[in-house]
């Protein structure tokens, strides 16, 4: 059986409870919901509008380059066109021989082993008179 | 059972009607909790539509463990931190601000008692007093009418410690309430 103290406590528990709770419940304006639906639309755009950071398109483009990428190298004719503006690397790699010179141009008779002083010296003028005739 | 069960999953679904009648239905009880909670500092609509806006972003991860009722609260509550931590250090570069309201002034002698306002006045004055673990749990409790397991949900600690707070908090609200005891 509670003592008398414990039947205090326990009468002014429920009294303040009771006073609690007849506390008038506020008056909530005849805006809310709608204000409440206006920032959900608003949070929504804002969600939009992070596309225009740069992390987010590098992101998203991926798909769309590599789709890009994958239609020039597939797509009829993309690479015969290249092949007219381009040289292949094989032509620069493999020149044609050359045809025979009349002319030793001055340069490449540096490098022969047998040419004497002399002829390095025809060749060298040779040369410069070729460079101021054009 | 929930009440709100087959709204909430219409909701989680994308049905915005489900969620506005969600919002109407308990837009009152969280209004008056955000007011209680933040004592008369910021604007309790405005946390009571923040509240909403999270409610509708997070719902899908809403597993029905608790009433939503129950969770809606725990969101209340989240968000009333929030607001008052970023206010705090707002308040530490600027000061206070200009024409906020503070905590609810104690009515004067001359004004009648039995009017609506004065009596959420000395309530709201009172609860204001409380350290704030003793004002929620006991707002929580005879305020918003969650019983005890759900006040321990949403407060994340045990029953028994919800049961410590609710008692203390009545007992320092005794004399705090005196206006309104006087009659009873």
């Amino acid at each position: 059986m509670k003592d008398r103290r414990a039947m205090d406590f326990d009468d002014d528990q429920r009294l303040v409870s009771s006073v609690l709770a007849s506390r008038p419940a506020p008056d909530v304006s005849p805006g809310f919901l709608a204000r409440v639906n206006a920032r959900i639309d608003a949070a929504r755009d804002e969600g939009w509008f992070g596309l225009t950071d740069f992390r987010v398109w590098t992101l998203r483009l991926a798909p769309a380059a590599a789709a890009l990428a994958l239609i020039a190298l597939l797509w009829p004719g993309t690479s015969s066109a290249v092949a007219r503006t381009a040289p292949s690397p094989s032509t620069i790699a493999a020149p044609a021989a050359p045809a025979p010179q009349r002319f030793m141009p001055s340069s490449a008779s540096d490098w022969q082993r047998d040419v004497t002083a002399n002829a390095l010296l025809e060749a060298a003028l040779r040369g410069s008179g070729e460079g101021r005739a054009r | 059972v929930d009440p709100d069960r087959e709204l909430v999953e219409a909701a989680a679904g994308g049905s915005r009607e489900a969620f506005d009648e969600l919002v109407r239905r308990h837009q009152t009880a969280i209004v008056s909790l955000a007011l209680v909670l933040t004592s008369g500092r910021g604007d309790p609509e405005d946390i009571a539509q923040e509240v909403f806006v999270r409610a509708w972003r997070s719902l899908h991860t809403f597993r029905g463990d608790s009433l939503f009722r129950t969770w809606l609260h725990r969101v209340t509550i989240n968000v009333v931190r929030t607001s008052q931590t970023r206010r705090g250090r707002l308040m530490r570069v600027f000061g206070s601000f200009d024409g906020e309201e503070g905590p609810p002034d104690q009515p004067s002698g001359e004004e009648p008692m039995d009017t609506v306002l004065a009596r959420r006045q000395v309530i709201d004055s009172a609860l204001a007093a409380l350290p704030e673990d003793l004002r929620t749990a006991v707002t929580l409790r005879d305020l918003q009418g969650l019983d005890y397991k759900e006040i321990a949900d949403v407060l994340g600690v045990s029953v028994g410690t919800v049961e410590s707070r609710i008692f203390r908090a009545r007992q320092k609200l005794k004399p705090l309430l005196a206006p309104l005891l006087r009659g009873r």
